[in-house]
Parts: C-alpha cells; structure tokens; sequence
C-alpha cells in the first residue's frame, strides 16, 4: 500500500531540485508525509485558479505549480464589464471589421480543395518560401526556407515555443515593461528568472542604465517587442544597437515579437535580427493577424538560425504538431500583397489613429502619440483617478467606452496606474462615436474620488 | 556560464533548452516524408487521402465569408462537445469545463501541463503513441510505461498496480489505441478506473478515434465510469471523425477544478482554436448518426482489405484491431529482418512507406523488468526482440491507394 501524498499547499512536497530533465533518475525521495494510509482524498472545495487581486491563488491540488502566478486576464474582465454596460470596446486588440476578401478566398479555395489533412509539421513548403521571401524583402536577410522559418499556431504558440524550447529554468530573461501579459507567464511556465526594465513616457525610451544593469552572465535572452504592444512606441536604431551590443557581449539570445511591424507611422521598423552579429542569435516572431486583421486565423511563425529554430520545432511539435492546413495556403496568398496593400493599410489606421488621438487630447487626455501599432496611451490622471483601474471602470460604466487599464502589463503595477490603453483597430463610426461619448461625459470634467 | 565577455560563442547544441533537447523527430513524419520524397504510397501517416465530408467544409466557408475571422470562443462548439459527449457516453458535462484547442495535441499539452509537476509520473501502456513522452518530459514529469502484452495486447493488472508509487499523479489511456487498434473493454476500463480511485490518479484520455470501431466494439469513455467523472480530462477532435486532421480542431474536457487550468495553460501556447473551424465544429457535432455508421462502415471495409492484403503476403495477423485506422503486424517468423529494415526495403523495392513499430515501445530506465519474448524459429537461432519487430499500417486511405499498395506490396518478396 503507498503512502499518503499529501496533496494541500500547506504541506506541500518539498520542492526536488531539478533532475536535469534526465528521465527515469531514481525519484529522490519526498519529505512529506509518507503514512501508509490510502492516499488523501486529492480534491479540495472548489477554489478559482484565477485570482485577481495577485495573491497566489489557492490552487487545487491536481494543479501544477506552474500556474501559482497565473491571473484572470483583465482583457476578459474588462470586455464583460463592457458587454454588460453596452460599452464601445476600445480594449480589445483585434479588429472590429475583416480581412481582405482575397485572402478569404484563398482559404476558401484551399478548403474546397482538400487541403484539410496535416500540413507538415514546421510548415507547408509554400509558406515557408513565401516568409522567407518576405523577410528577404523587410530585412535583406536571406534564409533558408526549409531550416530556418517554423510555422505555428499564430504568434502566441511561436513565442510559448521559443521559450519552452530554449530557456532553462532560472535562466534569467529580460523584458521592457510595460509588456504584453501572454510574456510573463510563458516564461512563468519554463520557470525562468525574469528582470524588467521599465520604458516611461512621455517616450517611452529605452533607459540605458537600466538596461545595462539588467544583463548579467545569466542572461539567456532578452524579449523585444517592437513595434510596442501597449505603448505604440517603435524602437529606434540606437536603442536597437544598444540592445545588440549587450546581446553580444554577453552572448544572450533576443526574442523579437514584431506582429506590428507593417503598422507604423512615419517611424521605421527596424528588425533586430538585421543588426550586425544579430541574426545568429535571434528568434524573430511574426503572424498574420494583425496585418490582415485575421487574428482568428492562428498563422504564426519564428524566423531564426539552423540551431535556434531546431529548439523551437522541438517545443512546437508537442505543443500543437501542426497549423492550420487552409490557413497557411491563404497565407501565402496574402503574404503577396503588393506594396500598395500595406501603403492603404498604412494610410486606413493613420486616420483611425487621427480620429482617435485628437479626440483624446481634445477631451483632456495627456496622449503618448503611437508610432507603430494600433494602441494609444494616454495619461488620465487629469480626471482624478487614483488608478487606472479604477479610471477604466469609471469609463465603462459613466461613459460607455471600454478600455485597457495597463498596470498589470508592469512589474510593478504602480508604474502604469496613471496610464490607459486604447486600441484604434476599430471602424471610424465606432471611434468617433467612442470619442463623442467621451466629449459629452469626460471633457471638462475633473471627477473627485468617490471611496 | 562564466562571465568574461570574450568567450566563445555557444556551440549550437548547448543552445537548446534541456527539456527539448533529448526529444528525437517524429518517426511517423519521418516515414511520410520519405513516402513523399520517393513518391512511395503511404501508409504511414495517420491522415486520409480522401475528401473531408462536404457539409463540414462548407460550415467553414459559411464561417470564413461571415466575418468569423478574428479571436473567438464560440461557446456553441463547447455546446456541441458536450451534448455529443453525453448522447454518446452518457455523461452530463458542463460546456464551460470545454477547452477548445489547436487539436488534440494542444488539448493534451495543455492538460499535462495543467496538473503534472516537475517529478511527478505519468503512468502509460505501452506500446503508446510518440509524443506523450514528449509532452511529460516538457511539463518536468517521468513517464512510467507498462507494457501491454502481445500479441493481444493485454493489460497485466497487478503490473500496473505495482507501476504506482507515491509519485504518480495521472495515467494515460487511448482508447481506440494507437498503434495497435485496441479498443479497451468495460472490464479494462473498470480495473483501470478502480485503480485510480484507490490511488488517488487524474486520468487523461485520447479518444481521438473515437468513432472508428468495428464490430461489437463499442468505444466506452473511462471518464464514464464510477468515479471518473471528476478525475478525468478528456481530449478529443475533429480530425480523425470527421477527415479534417489539417483543421487543428480539439478539445479538453475537464474536471472544474482543473478546467480553468487547463484553458490557461491553452490561452499562453495558443490563444485560441482557429475560428471559422470553431464554427465548423458546430455542424460537424450534429452530424446525423447516418454519418457515423457510413464513416465506420468504410473503414471497416479498409482494415478488412489491408488485413486480407497482409495476410496475403505472409503476416499472420493475430490481433484483429477493433478501432482506430492502424493495423499493428508483427513481421512473419520467415523473415529475419528488423521493422527498420523490413520498412526501407518496402519503400526501396515496393514504393509502400509504413512505419517500423520500435518508436512505438518504450523502456523504463529505472526498472529492469521488461516482458521480453524471443522468437525462434526452426533453426534454434534467436531473433530479434518483438520490439523491432512490428510494423504499422495507416489504411485511413482511399480504395484506390489500398488497391496500389496491396498490388505492389504483393510484388515484394518476403
């Protein structure tokens, strides 16, 4: 008869050290409680694995420890909030209206064709050719189709296999805050010690102090967002080669995320892959939604190195195997867009971020003009909220219009309290309407604390 | 690491993240891709080569020409998932326990990394399909296999109860079995449920070939049985029913405790299931019953054409399989290659890739005991360990490419 394995928090296992990932090491030994009564009744009442006041949640026992940090996402909190108060959402990032009926088609076809079977597992050779030609043509990097681009499950699933596939635990990785919230618990999940540098407005720049400290001889890698989700900041060449040079000098990796790279306004998007000693080291992470507002689509990729791809196709494989068969032959389609294709889309979001900025400055919001992506920060601090939580809440239920409070996107939530996040990937109707409502309850008004 | 700046730089192995960096390709896709490479007929990917049922693409065209183009949960798919899974298994479950997923493989990911913990194991009958090692290993677990026996693959109870140390948190179970076409009986399923009760196990299943049963057998659901209901997450799909394996359309079905888990860990690997095949879902769920006699009915006739086929060309075929698009042969005693070298010369000589069986059996490091048989023949010469000796053959093909596989396979001599 086995012992009992006790199962609550309180008297949990003592953590083993790592077994370095060799399988079958005889089992170290527990110093729990080892009676030789039936194993304890594993459940425990139902408690929500999803906390958000950022305590550690009390986790079922069944539950791996992995998700101790995990929190409901504030993307769903917030779009309840709005449905229930009829709310314009400008939190949501993704697109209230479709992506270009071409490319539709193309999927169509592909459907109607049969290509509904496994696609091969980094990729069909179509795709991988068509990125490859693509990044030649952002870039001037030339890479090799068949080893160095991997298909995965939209951008998500190619970050999540970065990171599985090549950082240890307690390496340390290295994040710009405020950051998108899908990076801190991937990197919670592979256990990786994460050190952030905090960007702050009104640029949102790059502080090199910071920066210089945060790398150490146990620096794995660092994530780069850019063009930046939420602060719509694009980082400059020389914050890009500062970031190059300690990359190099400290022999780390870089995980690009660069969705919104066809998004920006009068800014460059550089790809750090393309700097001097870079691509060797380098994991530069991409997708199709966002440039062709098919975020549901789930065609994702990672561009890098013979070695580095290797890790990511190792992750990718038990993650999700393959990607979506029809998708990734629209893909194709699509990732042949002549140039006049991303000057209109270029020229359609300028003007919904003209509607949107103006309007928010307007209405008394200190604005931190974007230049890339499709999100604006503002400072609402002229209306008297204490917090951006707080200030988002007002906003839904008093005003009508839905936005993102940013602090969880920080480290240290305090440093995002007095910012909001807009999203302007919405129709011009909805963003003036969102911005009359706000001229009618917000403008003019500095509202006093209420608690 | 040391932290002089002038270092060399990392040679390319030690690049990898050490849960990965042990992890072998696939050998299924391995065979395939030498079947597409040498144009050979294959057999050795567990995907059709025949038309996805009209209604289903069409469901999805609906979904992509309306504008179900962006990030979605379409609940009406969990809807689905859960009636389809109480008219066929009997089981009340709750639609917000569904997780919809990137495929069974990401539903299955997901649920091993919801519960299991750096060390804890992970019990599985072997043979077993490849990348459940795989997902273990990625959450920091040790798979413990017990091997069924052949050549009827059945489960020794006691070595299963004996496989269970205080560090076992789950056991896995697919049934309809892949490679071998098993179908778990009620008996099986109702010791193995026994033993999860008395110790305490969560049970993860693949049911993915659910609905390919042939005869009487009947696919039963552990999570149907007493007391299962609250410790087994079920994973499931689109793909094998319903021919769309290239859709990426799956699900976990949870436990409440360990639903929300289970969909976090999703959210962060993936976001969320394509959405137009979300949609699609819902149709193909409400297929009629008619769908489903015809899809095991063709089937049927498929396994009894490839078992007639093999038998033809000298395999004795002992287990019949009774679910599932795999025929799992061991090598006829006349032949004194290995799977390997049985399957290369097949490609080379008879343009047919099926895959070698021995990726499909797995050793336990940390025991000694394996159930080793060996094979004499005539001569009193021993031959190779029936690991290397069994051989998989996918028949989820058209007629017309059974009818060119069995034609030139005939011409191979043994």
């Amino acid at each position: 008869m086995y012992g009992a394995r006790s199962m609550s928090l309180c008297t949990k296992l003592v953590r083993v050290n790592e077994l370095g990932w060799k399988q079958q090491a005889s089992p170290t030994v527990h110093t729990s409680s080892l009676s030789s009564a039936a194993f304890t009744h594993r459940r425990c009442s139902v408690s929500s694995v999803m906390s958000t006041n950022g305590s550690v949640p009390s986790l079922p026992p069944q539950i791996s420890r992995r998700l101790e940090r995990f929190k409901t996402t504030i993307f769903t909190e917030m779009s309840i909030l709005a449905v229930k108060h009829q709310a314009i959402n400008l939190g949501q990032g993704f697109p209230n209206f479709d992506g270009p009926d071409f490319i539709k088609e193309a999927a169509i076809e592909a459907i109607k064709q049969g290509n509904n079977q496994y696609a091969r597992g980094f990729g069909i050779p179509q795709l991988n050719a068509a990125i490859a030609e693509r990044f030649y043509k952002d870039t001037g990097l030339l890479v090799d189709p068949e080893r160095e681009v991997t298909v995965t499950s939209g951008c998500t699933e190619a970050i999540a296999a970065s990171m599985i596939g090549l950082v240890n635990p307690g390496d340390e990785v290295i994040l710009f805050a405020p950051f998108y919230d899908s990076y801190l618990a991937t990197l919670s999940m592979v256990d990786a010690t994460i050190k952030t540098v905090t960007l702050r407005p009104p640029d949102f720049a790059v502080p090199e102090k910071e920066l210089r400290e945060a790398f150490s001889s146990k620096t794995r890698a660092i994530m780069v967002n850019t063009p930046h989700n939420p602060t719509g900041k694009v980082f400059s060449l020389q914050e890009l080669q500062l970031i190059a040079s300690l990359c190099k000098q400290h022999d780390s990796l870089a995980f690009t995320d660069e969705v919104y790279h066809r998004l920006t306004f009068g800014a460059e998007h550089i790809s750090l892959a393309s700097l001097d000693g870079m691509y060797e080291r380098t994991v530069t992470l991409n997708s199709l939604g966002k440039t062709f507002s098919l975020t549901g689509w789930k065609i994702g990729w990672a561009v890098a190195p013979p070695n580095l791809t290797w890790g990511v196709r190792q992750a990718h494989a038990f993650l999700t195997f393959a990607t979506a068969t029809p998708f990734q032959w629209a893909a194709v389609s699509a990732l042949k867009a002549p140039d006049s294709f991303y000057k209109d889309l270029i020229a359609d979001y300028s003007s919904k971020k003209d509607i949107l900025v103006e309007g928010l400055k307007e209405v008394g919001f200190k604005v931190f003009e974007p230049k890339g992506t499709y999100f604006v920060m503002a400072d609402h601090t002229p209306f008297g909220f204490a917090s951006d939580v707080e200030f988002c809440k007002f906003l839904i239920e008093e005003v009508g219009v839905a936005a993102i409070p940013p602090s969880v996107f920080y480290t240290d939530p305090d440093d995002g309290k007095h910012l909001v996040r807009f999203a302007f990937c919405k129709d011009e109707d909805t963003l003036r309407q969102a911005v009359d409502r706000m001229k009618v309850k917000l403008k003019g008004k500095v509202v006093a604390r209420t608690h | 690491m040391d932290a002089t700046c002038n270092r060399l730089p990392r040679a390319s192995a030690s690049f990898l993240a050490r849960r990965v960096s042990s992890f072998r390709a696939s050998s299924i896709a391995l065979w395939s891709r030498l079947a597409q490479n040498g144009y050979a007929i294959n057999l050795a990917h567990g995907f059709p080569d025949f038309p996805a049922p009209e209604h289903i693409k069409q469901a999805a065209i609906s979904a992509i020409l309306e504008d179900y183009n962006q990030y979605r949960h379409v609940q009406a798919a969990c809807d689905e998932v859960a009636k389809h899974f109480s008219e066929t298994q009997g089981v009340q479950i709750d639609p917000t326990n569904i997780t919809l997923c990137c495929g069974q493989s990401e539903a299955f990911a997901a649920s091993i990394m919801a519960v299991v913990d750096v060390g804890d194991e992970v019990l599985l009958l072997d043979p077993c399909y490849e990348t459940y090692e795989a997902c273990i290993a990625l959450a920091g677990g040790c798979p413990v296999y017990v091997r069924m026996k052949p050549p009827y693959w059945t489960i020794d109870m006691n070595m299963l109860e004996a496989s269970i140390s205080s560090r076992s948190k789950a056991i896995v179970v697919n049934s309809p079995h892949n490679p071998t076409g098993k179908v778990f009986s009620m008996q099986e399923l109702t010791d193995i449920a026994e033993l999860c009760v008395k110790y305490d196990l969560l049970a993860i299943t693949d049911e993915v070939y659910e609905h390919i049963t042939y005869g009487n057998a009947k696919h039963i659901s552990l999570a149907s049985l007493p007391g299962m209901v609250d410790r087994t997450v079920i994973t499931s799909s689109l793909s094998k029913t319903f021919s769309v394996t290239g859709w990426r359309l799956g699900w976990a079905i949870a436990p409440p405790e360990i639903a929300p888990a289970v969909s976090n860990i999703h959210v962060k690997i993936s976001d969320s299931a394509p959405a137009p095949f979300q949609e699609a879902a819902v149709i193909a769920l409400r297929s009629s019953n008619d769908y489903f006699v015809s899809l095991r009915k063709e089937y049927e006739e498929r396994r009894d054409f490839v078992l007639h086929m093999l038998r033809a060309v000298g395999f004795e075929a002992y287990f019949k399989p009774e679910g599932s698009m795999f025929v799992f042969v061991e090598l006829p005693v006349s032949s004194t290659k290995d799977d390997v070298e049985y399957a290369t010369e097949l490609i080379e000589k008879a343009g047919v890739a099926i895959v070698p069986g021995h990726g499909f059996f797995h050793n336990n490091k940390r025991e000694s005991e394996n159930f080793n048989r060996f094979c004499i023949d005539g001569m009193g010469k021993d031959t190779h360990e029936y690991t290397r000796r069994y051989v998989r053959i996918a028949f989820c093909k058209s007629k017309s490419t059974l009818f060119s596989a069995a034609r030139a396979w005939q011409s191979y001599p043994l």
